[in-house]
């Protein structure tokens, strides 16, 4: 590599500095709080090869620099100056949009008539039609109910707009004039790119551009492949699950190899279970792509801060992704709803990691973000809905740290708004926003404790609605001894009568005066938690973030009138206890299902699976899992826990099953 | 400096002094009132205690200027010693009562990381623990009712507690305080009563903005860093009134005003950042003078570098920043940082790529050419080698610099990038790093007009602190500027901007109007500016005799109804009532300018009304500089630029008249800082004493 040592820290502060302009040049454009708020848009310059060699470092986002811009940019050839290229279509992308709200704009950039480069953008558009408002609900089953798809096509020809795709999406979307004003603003932003790189190009030659943007991939990779040199050798499996796909409740597992060979890491997703009903499949075309491989980005970015953000950081990470599964969706399936499984891959990935470099990783986040909104009837019949909160888990602990409390920055970093604008938005009152107590998961080093929220309607016609919620019955592990932290929990009316638990939130009504709880979870310990330091166990329940009662189960520390009792605590933390079983603590739940449905037998399931065809598949795997326990089946029975306690029963009815339903040869389906 | 200064001569004859304490330095000036002769001086800071460094300056300083102790006519100092404070964790014991459900409040923050690409930075450490977080049945509601009020038994429950745990200040956060200032207050109250000694706040008293987390802060670190604000202040008084000195201290404060002592003490948080903010009150003032009207400042000292916007001669204000990992909403003068300072480390990483800090070697044990210790360069070291500043005039000479040692360490950085040997390989490698220095700080700067919405290249430059002015000429020309204006004494603007400013404090109260549907909203809107100033107007007063009148200004935050941000709209205010058609105009106007387009179906809202007060102290004479000794003959020095050495003529700043005019490369030196003209630019020195230097038309 051909390194220059000044040229490549000056022309990168510069182009950096150029996506910096377009970054802000559609924020200050944008209308739209997705925008504004949740800073979820962001832009860069891609080469001639659709690689991204600058990209902005104010953006809220890190990883959209591992994309595939490429089929976007062929789709449409023939390209000339001013042109530039809208679409949203995840399918007819292969992954550039990865769902409907998020519209893309190419924009190729020519420098004395001559192709330089592509300017890229996307922005989170508040509405793109479809079955719901803000075109997001897990309950849509194919992808045609999610919005208006937008092939690759001209949005702007030499310049002029072409009339007729605005006025189509002005004629699909339920806010047309700030989705518009989106597509002014990023088009107005590509444009802006255009300007700022032509200048740059005739100042510098191009030539130098064209060595530079080479280069300073080149980088990228070296610097990337030197942290990733630090992962020895060898070939690490990992799995984690969502709890369910909202239609059954059978969970719907992720599974990754992680293989790493001198610094080049494959990841191989197969075995993970086939594609759902509902909303949360990736459509990844089976290629590398950004939620495949966040958690690599964060490794990455943690122990390099100040690595250029560009392509050449990925050259080293391959993925094989088998059609049909949950990851690698295939068309017509609903993917709106596609963070949940690539946040269970994060933490597998974390998880496979944890095995190679035991040091550098934390354990699992809470691994659920919560954004849940509260609408309710206005007097002239019309609903609004308002987000009341992005409720956030705990952080993992790590060796020597424990993990942060109450925030957690793993799948974005999303601001909360302030409780006394909530309840100037909506006809609620928020009667609790704090930490949760003994969320955070035992260890010598303690997992970060979730959030925890109580809000109290005042109108009758309030309706709780909910997205991301995951971690309902697998808990986020603790590593080396330490303990997972807590579920998710949300209860109803919780303290009342009449209160409940209620399991994933789809819609929830609310009466004037009923309250909904939502409580976070932590994340998973680290190390054995009668280890921890004594004082550091007293000043958690000083601040209550452990209960006392907590204090003395899981940490064999026993508080008296806010003293440490010396001798009881060391009469508790000399008794014998069990050795942790292995490396990894899933929690009580996960132990007791994979006692039944164990990894050899969910890839023979799968295998046999995938011999059906699409359309029968999930049928036939929720029939067998409800078969072998049937509470899945009821939503009445909460506790599945106890369903799973007779393994031989249930590991015989398995067998039977997948006898009956998916014999190994003939015909089937 | 304002040349029309009608004010009678109360207070023509005297002087006024400035002083601003650096990490290295405090500087002084000392502006004559009758003639605006200005006369500056150094002395070095005593980071222990600030006030002695001030009480060694000053003696020196008078005598410099030919004054006596009872000319002082009015001091006004800048200090960092709250923001170290708050960012060393060094303030009170504070305990913080809140409503039902709300201890976590702290810990939750807005829920952000400080960074979003590492699992490793951790949050920011939480002014109050929460176990000293407490609760209260106390709960007003969004319209203002109250929902459950505090109980006897729990206050003094609440009491105990503090008591037990030793706290010295209590913040009280009641949610929807704003609404129902009076019921914080009098919870307040109550809670002092019942602890003697221990200073109790209401967040609705000091800062009644809606927000909680935000208004929660300002109450917190204001109450965090009074006791070392006050015992700092008194012991400041104390040093001055020995000195024989008896004329009245005020204290820089965030909004580029000043603040008498008392208050001060009382509201340290609204002095916490007006460090930077001084410096570009009198950048504003020098702009103002040579008719510029779209200003980028850029103040580079040893450590770090800050940019600011000064707009028709007003310092741009946001209430949008943050002390450490802590926002502040309160109204400043919108400094942003942009990295290196003169300290900043050159290296080169492992990948032979050079880099420029964030490592800074700052005052101790500085740059190689101190001769303290460093042995890492740093870009003051390029700047010596490069030719840009002289060894034997640093500091007016009173520090000498070891050229050797500097080319030595370069020499090094110049064999690891690659460069082949040869003598002026060190004059190679410190150009190199002067321009990835100049690379990152044109990004920064480049980003931050972006994020206005403009173009840096319509622009001014106006640099200052000690490195500014040396440094600038290569912002410019990198960026695309073709003009700089230098003020006449850019090293110490900061202690200039202090005895500058007038005396400014600004008021908030959150309060919601739907001007398009509530046609009654005009009378209820002037109560509330009403109420407001009556409040500043009494404050004011107090400020001190020195003022020779006051000025209201005020200004609404305004929305389309579901908008997610507030744009500022100011508006004229007589006592009655309120125009509100023209200020709806003002704000469709204003955003149609921003955003291109007005929302004539929406209804418009207010969301929060503000208002400042200016007492105004009488505006300093013409800020001429003393006439100078130093030698007039012109020299030369090798300046080593783009690769080639010039020969730059070296000029002393001092000797140069209105009118002058030079071509670059040139240098001139003055005591304060080096400036430094490149070639293919020009300059002058304008009627207002400010250089002005433009790119040549043809190079």
């Amino acid at each position: 590599m051909a390194l220059d040592a000044v040229e490549l820290e000056i022309v990168s502060r510069k182009l950096s500095a150029i996506t910096d302009e377009m970054y802000f040049a559609i924020q200050r454009a944008s209308r739209s709080a997705y925008v504004k708020e949740a800073a979820d848009f962001a832009t860069a310059i891609l080469d001639l090869d659709g690689n991204v060699f600058a990209y902005p470092p104010s953006a809220s986002f890190a990883f959209l620099v591992d994309c595939n811009y490429r089929t976007t940019i062929e789709a449409v050839p023939d390209v000339e100056p001013g042109d530039v290229i809208i679409t949203n279509d995840p399918y007819r992308s292969a992954g550039l949009a990865t769902h409907l709200p998020d519209i893309n704009l190419i924009r190729p950039l020519f420098s004395q008539g001559k192709l330089v480069a592509y300017a890229w953008s996307f922005v989170h558009c508040a509405d793109i039609g479809g079955a719901v408002p803000s075109s997001m609900s897990p309950a849509l089953t194919e992808i045609f109910q999610e919005g208006l798809r937008i092939p690759p096509m001209k949005l702007f020809r030499k310049g002029a707009p072409n009339n007729d795709v605005f006025d189509l999406i002005r004629s699909n979307s339920r806010v047309p004039d700030i989705t518009l004003a989106d597509l002014r603003a990023m088009a107005g932003a590509l444009a802006l790119g255009e300007a700022r790189l032509s200048e740059f190009i005739e100042q510098i030659g191009e030539a130098a551009y064209l060595d530079h943007v080479k280069s300073v991939q080149d980088y990228a990779e070296l610097r990337a492949r030197d942290i990733l040199r630090k992962i020895p050798d060898g070939a690490y499996e990992f799995w984690d699950y969502m709890d369910d796909d909202m239609v059954s409740r059978v969970p719907v597992r992720v599974r990754v190899k992680v293989s790493v060979t001198d610094g080049h890491v494959q990841l191989d997703l197969t075995g993970t279970d086939p594609q759902v009903k509902t909303s949360y499949n990736v459509p990844s075309a089976g290629q590398r792509m950004y939620w495949l491989t966040f958690r690599l980005t964060g490794f990455i970015t943690t122990q390099a801060p100040d690595i250029p953000k560009n392509a050449g950081i990925y050259r080293n990470i391959s993925v094989i992704n088998p059609p049909g599964t949950v990851l690698n969706a295939e068309f017509p399936d609903a993917v709106n709803l596609r963070a949940s499984a690539p946040y269970r891959l994060f933490d597998s990935i974390n998880g496979a990691l944890i095995k190679a470099v035991p040091d550098l990783m934390p354990a699992a986040t809470g691994g659920t973000m919560v954004p849940f909104a509260f609408a309710e009837t206005m007097e002239d019949g019309s609903r609004k809905v308002e987000v009341v909160q992005p409720m956030k888990a705990g952080m993992g602990a790590m060796r020597g740290r424990d993990g942060v409390d109450a925030r957690d920055n793993s799948l974005n970093n999303m601001r909360n708004h302030p409780l006394e604008t909530v309840e100037g938005h909506s006809a609620l009152v928020v009667t609790e926003y704090d930490i949760r107590p003994d969320s955070g998961g035992p260890g010598q080093w303690r997992g970060g404790v979730g959030q925890m929220i109580t809000v109290r309607s005042t109108t009758d016609s309030g309706v709780i609605v909910a997205r991301g919620m995951e971690r309902l019955r697998f808990p986020p592990f603790g590593i080396f001894g330490g303990r997972p932290g807590a579920t998710l929990i949300s209860i109803f009316n919780r303290g009342r009568p009449d209160e409940r638990l209620i399991a994933k939130i789809h819609e929830l009504h609310m009466a004037k005066g009923d309250t909904l709880t939502l409580m976070m979870p932590g994340g998973g310990g680290y190390g054995d938690p009668f280890a921890r330091d004594e004082a550091l166990v007293l000043a958690d329940v000083v601040d209550g973030f452990v209960s006392s009662q907590a204090a003395r189960t899981d940490y064999g520390v026993v508080i008296r009138d806010g003293v440490v009792d010396a001798a009881e605590t060391q009469k508790l933390r000399a008794a014998p206890r069990a050795a942790p079983k292995s490396d990894f603590d899933f929690g009580q739940f996960r132990d007791l299902w994979e006692a039944v449905f164990d990894d050899p037998a969910m890839l023979e399931l799968n295998q046999r699976l995938f011999k059906l065809r699409k359309s029968s598949r999930h049928a036939i795997r929720r029939k067998i899992f409800e078969r072998v326990v049937p509470e899945l089946a009821d939503p009445a029975a909460v506790d599945l826990t106890t369903a799973l306690l007779q393994t031989e029963i249930l590991r015989a009815r398995f067998a039977e099953a997948v006898e009956e339903l998916l014999p190994a040869t003939g015909n089937v389906a | 400096m304002t040349e029309h200064s009608n004010i009678k001569s109360a207070a023509a004859s005297g002087c006024r002094i400035g002083i601003d304490v650096g990490g290295t330095f405090t500087d002084f000036v000392l502006a004559d009132t009758a003639t605006g002769l200005i006369t500056i001086f150094k002395e070095p800071s005593v980071p222990k205690d600030p006030s002695a460094s001030v009480e060694r300056g000053l003696p020196k300083l008078l005598e410099r200027a030919g004054c006596r102790p009872e000319d002082v006519r009015l001091i006004v100092h800048g200090t960092t010693i709250g923001l170290n404070a708050v960012i060393q964790r060094r303030g009170s014991r504070m305990g913080l009562v809140v409503s039902r459900g709300m201890r976590g409040i702290l810990e939750i923050g807005r829920s952000q990381m400080p960074n979003a690409f590492s699992y490793l930075v951790p949050k920011e450490e939480a002014l109050v623990k929460r176990r000293l977080i407490l609760e209260t049945g106390a709960r007003i509601l969004e319209d203002g009712s109250i929902e459950s009020e505090a109980s006897e038994a729990e206050l003094d429950e609440i009491a105990a507690s503090f008591r037990a745990a030793g706290v010295e200040a209590v913040g009280v956060l009641l949610m929807h305080a704003y609404r129902r200032p009076d019921v914080e207050l009098d919870l307040a109250e109550r809670l002092k009563a019942r602890l003697p000694g221990v200073e109790v706040a209401a967040s609705a008293a000091i800062w009644p903005e809606q927000r909680e987390y935000e208004r929660g802060l300002v109450t917190l670190m204001n109450a965090y860093v009074q006791p070392i604000m006050s015992s700092y202040l008194d012991r400041l008084d104390r040093r001055v009134k020995g000195l024989g000195i008896t004329a009245p201290i005020y204290i820089t404060a965030n909004n580029g005003g000043t603040l008498s002592l008392a208050t001060a003490a009382e509201r340290p948080i609204d002095t916490l950042l007006s460090g930077p903010a001084s410096g570009v009150v009198a950048a504003s003032v020098s702009a103002r003078a040579s008719d510029i009207d779209q200003v980028v400042t850029v103040d580079m000292g040893g450590t770090s570098a800050d940019m600011s916007v000064i707009i028709a001669g007003e310092p741009e204000m946001t209430n949008n920043t943050h002390i450490g990992d802590f926002p502040i909403i309160l109204p400043v003068v919108n400094v942003s940082a942009i990295g290196a300072g003169g300290g900043s480390i050159v290296w080169v990483d492992d990948y032979g790529v050079l880099k420029i800090g964030p490592a800074s070697a700052g005052a101790d044990p500085g740059p190689v050419c101190y001769g303290r210790g460093g042995t890492e360069p740093t870009v003051t070291d390029c700047y010596l080698v490069s030719g840009f500043i002289d060894p034997d005039r640093f500091v007016g000479g009173r520090m000498r610099l070891d050229i050797e040692a500097a080319r030595t360490a370069l020499d090094r950085i110049g064999a690891q990038i690659g460069l082949s040997e040869s003598p002026d390989r060190p004059a190679r490698a410190a150009e190199a790093a002067l321009r990835v220095t100049t690379a990152v700080m044109t990004a920064e700067m480049t980003k931050g007009i972006a994020q206005r919405g403009q173009d840096l290249r319509a622009f001014t430059l106006l640099p200052f602190g000690g490195a500014g002015p040396t440094q600038a000429n290569l912002i410019a020309d990198t960026a695309g500027l073709s003009r700089m204006i230098v003020p006449a004494r850019p090293g110490t603007l900061c202690a200039l901007g202090a005895i500058m400013a007038d005396v400014k404090r600004d008021y908030v109260r959150s309060a919601f109007f739907d001007l398009t549907t509530d046609g009654t909203a005009g009378p209820r809107i002037a109560a509330q500016v009403k109420q407001l100033a009556e409040e500043a107007g009494s404050w004011i007063k107090g400020e001190g005799e020195l003022l020779t009148g006051h000025v209201f200004s005020v200004s609404f935050d305004m929305r389309y109804h579901g908008q997610a941000f507030d744009l500022p709209v100011s508006v004229a205010w007589a006592d009655a009532d309120i125009d509100v058609a023209a200020a709806v105009e003002d704000f469709h106007r204003t955003h149609e300018r921003l955003y291109h387009f007005r929302d004539l179906e929406a209804s418009v809202e207010i969301t929060t009304i503000r208002l400042r007060v200016t007492g105004h102290v009488e505006p300093l004479r013409s800020a001429a500089v003393r006439p100078s000794t130093a030698q007039k003959t012109p020299h030369t020095r090798e300046l080593y630029w783009k690769d080639a050495a010039h020969s730059a003529t070296v000029i002393a700043r001092d000797s140069l008249a209105v009118g002058d005019v030079f071509q670059g490369p040139t240098i001139l030196e003055q005591e304060d800082t080096t400036v430094v003209v490149l070639p293919g630019w020009h300059g002058r020195v304008d009627p207002a004493g400010n250089l002005i230097v433009e790119k040549s038309e043809h190079q």
